[in-house]
Formats: C-alpha cells, structure tokens, sequence
C-alpha cells in the first residue's frame, strides 16, 4: 500500500506520515504542488492525501491534470476549505473524497479504507474484518470474537452485529436496520429489531461493548464506561 | 453640528414661505395699485364734467359797469343743483375771493396755483365736512383800463369717486382672495406631491434593517432624488465592501490557523499515544498532554465558529430552499449523539415522528442545530439529560433543545447572544461564546424566532420558531 501525501505545512506533514506509516502503509511526501504532480504522474501510487493551498502549484490544478492521466487513482482533498462551494469545487475537480482540518485521524484512516475498497486495491493480508472494542467481525466467515473468545450469534444477530460495526460512534437509526434486515423477500419490521437488538444486548454482556439506545433516534455501538 | 443649533424650516415649510409669501406680498401690492388706478380714472371723469362746467358758468358771467352781469337762469342753477346726492357747488368771485355768486364756502384754490388766465386747473379740499375735487379758472374781468380778475369755482362730492373704487376694489378683492386660497391649495398640494419621492426614499431608508446593504431602488423618482438615492447607494456600497472585507479577514484568518491546528493536534495525539505506549507511569505528563488536547480542541471550535459566523453573515442574498426540518435536527442529534456520551449524557429526540417542511439554508441551519446541542451538552453535568423536541405549533415548525443542566438566570439570557459573552453558570470555559450568537444569526436570516426558557423541571430549553412553508402548514 502506498500513499502519497501533499501538504506543505511541515508539522501536519510529519505527524501524517509517522500515524500512516505506523499503520502499515509505505508513504511518500511533497511540499509543494509542482513536485507533487511530478511524482504522481511518474510513479504509481495507491492512493493519494492531497492539499489544496499547495505553493507552487494550486491542489485543484494538480488535481486536474493528474485526473487527464490517471482517472482511477483515489484521491482525497485535505483541506482548511470547507465552504459548499470549495467543496463542490473540489468534487468536480476530480477528486474523490474530501476531509477538511483540523480532522480525526481515526476519521481520515477510515476514509482512506474506504476509498481503497471502493477502488478494490484490496491488502492480500488483510482479511474484511471489522474491529470495535474487543470485538472482532469477520464478514466473510460470518464470525464474531470478544477478546478472542467466539461468540454464539445467529445469522440476524450477526447481520445487526455487522450494521453497527460498520457504523460504530454512529447512530443507526430503526428503520435503516429494519431495511437493511430486510430484503431476502422477508420484511423486518420495527418490533423485530427491537427484538434482535434485545438479544444481541444479551450475548454481547461483559464484551465491554454496548448497543445503546438513543431516544427518538435508533442504535449505536459504543464502549461501555 | 452642535445640538443647540437652531432647527433649520423643513423643506415643505420652505418652499411655502418663499412661494406664498412673496405671492401674497404682489397680490396685496396689485390690489392697492388698482385702488389707485380705479381713484385716478373716477377723478379724471369727474374733473372733465367739472371743467365743463366751470367753463360754461364762466361764460355765463360777464362784466356789466363795475359790476358783473350774471346771465345765470333758474332752470340752468336747477340743473347743477338737480342731483341731490351729487350736488355740483360752484362760486365766483372778483377779485378772486371777493364772494360774488354760489357757495360761499369754497376751499381756496392751494397757494401758488396762479395759472395763466383761461385754463382750467383741478385740486382737493374740504367743503364743510365734505371731501370735494374742485376745478377753477381765473378770467380777466374788468374794463380795459381797470382790469381784474374773476375766479369761477365748481366743486362736486369725492364720495361717489371713492365709493367707486372701493366698490370696484372689493368686486376685484373678493374674487382674488378666492384665487389666493385656490393657489395657495395648489402650491401646497404641488409641494406635498413634488416631496413625496423624498417622504419614500426616508420611508425605505428607515425600513432597512441595518445588516441590508442592498443598495435602494426608487423608480420614477424626479432627478433630485435620483441622485440623493445614488449618493446613499454609494455610501452603501462602500460600506458593504468593507463589511466584506472584515468579514473574508476573518475567514481567511480561521482558514490560515485551520492548518497549524491540524498539524498540532496530530502531534499531540501522537505523543498521547506513544507516552501511554512508552511510560504509562508518567500520569502527570500524560495529565499535562490532556491539557494541551483540551486547548487545541478549544482553539479549533473557537476557528470554526468564527468561519460559521462569518458565513452565516448576509452578503449576497440567502438561497433558501424547501427542506425538512425534522429529519435535519434528527441527523444533526444523531452525530451529536457520541460526544454527549462521552459526556456522559443522554441525549435524544422526542415529539413530532414526521416532516417539518420549511424552507432554508440546509447548510446553516445544521450549524444553528448543532450549536444549541454543543451549548447543551457542554453547560449539562454529567448524567444529564439532553432533549431535542419538534413539534409543529401554529403554521411554524416548534424546535426545542431542553436540558437539565443549570439553566441561565433570566437577566443573562439577551445577553449570551452577543459575541464572546460568557455566562456566569458552572461549565464555562468550555464554550468561546459565539455559539448562540450564531444561532441568532442564522435565526435571523431565516425569519425565525429563538428564545431561551425555563425548563419546566429545571434547567433551560432553547425554543427555535421557524415558518412551515406554506403549502404544508395545513
């Protein structure tokens, strides 16, 4: 996996570099927008963090000409712009997604996944699993562990288990688990998620992770203080 | 400009005084030339019936011997004296005011009149209690080595002369009061109307809320005002480009401190994450870094508030567009949701379960939505209970953020709208206070009404007012 990342002020930069880099990931940098676009049209890369107030050259340029060339490469906006129209500018400039600063780094990593999956530059090693707490996912095997202990949950507990992972820190509202449950010609209706969500409650007791609920709202995973 | 400066008239009162004024001055001035003129031809008529008739009694004397033979008929006195209301007086004499013949009471011709024997002369003078116009002439008389001098008088009223110029003053007059009303009506209707595209032009300008710098359009205004309105308009102008520009200063400093925050905030989660990795058992600096976190975190709300404001600020016109209010606060609770858990808070939403269409800026009224959640969960304890209520309330979406937290004392509640005040309640120093200053504005910009309250059951809920658009009110 490896990343490029424009952004010319030095001490975002470094921190960037030091938490992708613990994560995994090969990375490589540029300061400013001419050997920014230098190094993306002459090498490959897997993914690209870009600026837009790069010196130089402006991001959006970079990114405009870089996209003539390599119209699949993922890139993501990394800017102290965020007005509907920088946006907007952004998006319709090519670029893929769009995250502005000050950011969570957590955020930033889990958009960089997603623009990866999206663009199905998948790590052989690692495997589609979602992590929260002590909990751990596998979708493909349609497993799940708390600290490395399995648990017994059915194919719906799993399901649900797998909607709240996937949103975790976010509420899931009723009806978006009820559609989501639904579909193999079987309608899921209110009452049965709040039945599902009551088991699930059960088997994931002493996990050290929840499933709260949010008045008038819905569901969200969350660690247990 | 000191206020003691007397008053100048106002424009309306002006233009009367110096259009009526001087009208009523002429008016008045050509009545009395007319009095004049009127008195004049009376006594031009009068003098030539006197000089008539001063030349035929003069012929009618004629000197006999010493004395003067006066061939003066009865039939010919009853004529003069026919008319008892304008009697014809007449007397001769010779030497001139030796009383030969008539009214012996004769006003005397003034001094110095000698005119040349033969011609008529006229002047004024008083018969008894009569004002009378007198025409004379003096006439040889005598023999021819003995001459003399006759003086033949005829004198006749000035009543009549006068009662007719009166008369035709006051046919003149009554007609030209009239027709100083008339113009004086017209004058003021032509002054009121002649004003009037200046009476709107204030109207507009005092209308304007002092945040609209649109410039002002008057149509089918006369030139005059026309040029005033552009003056405004380029005074408006220039304010409003200076308003623009503190206000891009401002998001362009937010935006400039945007990118060192980010890179300080990396940083510090870094350290974090190494030292409790490295050297758990140093809690006082891990203690220490929390506090750094703390303020970074403060620093960047205080950055991104400022953005809002300045966004929230009217510059061009807002595009409002139909949206659905509920379904908005409930996303902007959703996200909302993990920070007052980590607060340790229950936040929800409660009341209405469908749509509140109304129409707005999707953009700003996340931003008002999620400043009245900030303010609650940052003033609400621990424990606390957080509650987003919609309900609809008379034609006008009902949005309510109520907590259990201490509420604001009623005397501090018009003020945490303003900048950077702070309450007083426990739990400050973690807003910047420009949160519900915010809301104002975007209130504001919305048409919306909010107003803080009394929680019933403690605390404060923050009620916001905004219009169901129309076809949905119902």
């Amino acid at each position: 996996m490896k990343l490029f990342v424009a952004e010319d002020d030095t001490v975002l930069a470094d921190a960037l570099l030091t938490r992708l880099a613990r994560l995994g990931f090969d990375t490589e940098h540029a300061a400013d927008g001419i050997a920014a676009q230098q190094r993306l049209l002459d090498d490959a890369f897997d993914a690209v963090i870009l600026d837009i107030g790069l010196p130089g050259l402006n991001g959006l340029q970079v990114l405009r000409n870089v996209r003539v060339h390599k119209p699949a490469l993922p890139i993501l906006i990394l800017t102290a712009l965020d007005s509907m129209e920088d946006r907007v500018a952004g998006l319709d400039a090519g670029a893929d997604d769009y995250l502005v600063k000050p950011f969570e780094f957590p955020e930033l990593e889990a958009r960089i996944r997603a623009l990866l999956r999206r663009h199905r530059v998948v790590d052989s090693q690692q495997r589609d699993e979602l992590r929260f707490g002590r909990l751990r996912l596998d979708r493909g095997g349609q497993r799940a562990w708390a600290d490395n202990q399995p648990l017994e949950l059915s194919a719906r507990e799993l399901q649900l288990l797998d909607i709240l992972m996937g949103n975790a820190d976010r509420v899931v509202t009723k009806e978006q688990i009820a559609t989501e449950l639904s579909g193999d010609g079987e309608e899921v209706g209110a009452n049965a998620v709040e039945v599902y969500v009551h088991r699930l409650r059960k088997k994931l007791d002493g996990s050290g992770v929840g499933v709260r609920a949010v008045r008038g709202l819905g569901y969200l995973l969350a660690a247990e203080q | 400009m000191s206020a003691a400066r007397p008053r100048q008239l106002s424009l309306r009162r002006q233009l009367l005084l110096w259009l009526l004024l001087p009208q009523l001055v002429l008016w008045l001035g050509a009545a009395f030339l007319a009095y004049q003129l009127t008195l004049a031809y009376a006594n031009e008529v009068i003098d030539r019936t006197l000089a008539k008739s001063s030349s035929a009694l003069a012929r009618q004397v004629k000197p006999f011997g010493n004395g003067f033979y006066v061939d003066f008929p009865r039939a010919a006195r009853d004529v003069l004296e026919q008319d008892p209301d304008d009697r014809v007086y007449y007397m001769v004499s010779s030497p001139p005011e030796a009383f030969l013949l008539g009214e012996p009471a004769m006003p005397r011709p003034p001094l110095g009149v000698g005119a040349p024997s033969g011609a008529t002369f006229f002047y004024n003078g008083k018969l008894g209690k009569l004002d009378v116009r007198v025409a004379a002439q003096y006439l040889p008389a005598g023999t021819p080595d003995k001459p003399e001098l006759m003086l033949v008088q005829v004198a006749k009223s000035r009543t009549l002369s006068a009662e007719l110029a009166r008369r035709i003053l006051f046919d003149m007059g009554l007609p030209l009061l009239l027709l100083i009303s008339l113009t004086s009506v017209l004058v003021w209707a032509g002054v009121s109307r002649g004003l009037s595209p200046l009476r709107s032009l204030r109207r507009t300008v005092e209308d304007r809320s002092p945040r609209d710098l649109a410039p002002i359009e008057i149509d089918n205004a006369p030139a005059e005002v026309r040029t005033l309105a552009s003056a405004i308009n380029t005074l408006l102008d220039e304010v409003h480009a200076q308003v623009a520009q503190q206000r891009r200063f401002i998001a362009d400093a937010a935006h400039q401190l945007r990118t060192p925050l980010a890179g300080l905030k990396s940083q510090t989660e870094l350290v974090q994450a190494e030292l409790a990795e490295a050297a758990p058992d140093l809690p006082l600096a891990l203690r220490q870094l929390r506090q750094v976190e703390t303020s970074v975190a403060r620093s960047i709300r205080v950055v991104n508030q400022l953005l809002a404001l300045a966004r929230a600020e009217p510059e061009a016109g807002l595009q409002l567009a139909p949206l659905d209010l509920a379904a908005l606060a409930r996303e902007v609770a959703a996200e909302a949701v993990p920070r007052a858990l980590a607060a340790g808070q229950d936040l929800g939403v409660e009341g209405e379960e469908g749509a509140l269409p109304v129409h707005g800026h999707a953009g700003l009224l996340r931003e008002l939505v999620a400043n009245l959640l900030d303010n609650a969960i940052s003033y609400t304890p621990h424990g606390g209970e957080i509650t987003l209520w919609l309900a609809r309330d008379a034609g006008q979406a009902r949005l309510e953020v109520r907590d259990n937290g201490p509420g604001i004392p009623p005397q501090e509640r018009e003020r945490v709208f303003e900048r950077f005040y702070r309450g007083s309640a426990e739990g400050k120093g973690k807003g910047c206070g420009l949160g519900l200053a915010i809301v104002q504005e975007i209130a504001r910009r919305h048409g919306a009404s909010i107003r803080l309250e009394d929680n019933p059951g403690g605390g404060l809920r923050a009620c916001l007012l905004l219009p169901l658009s129309p076809t949905a009110a119902g």
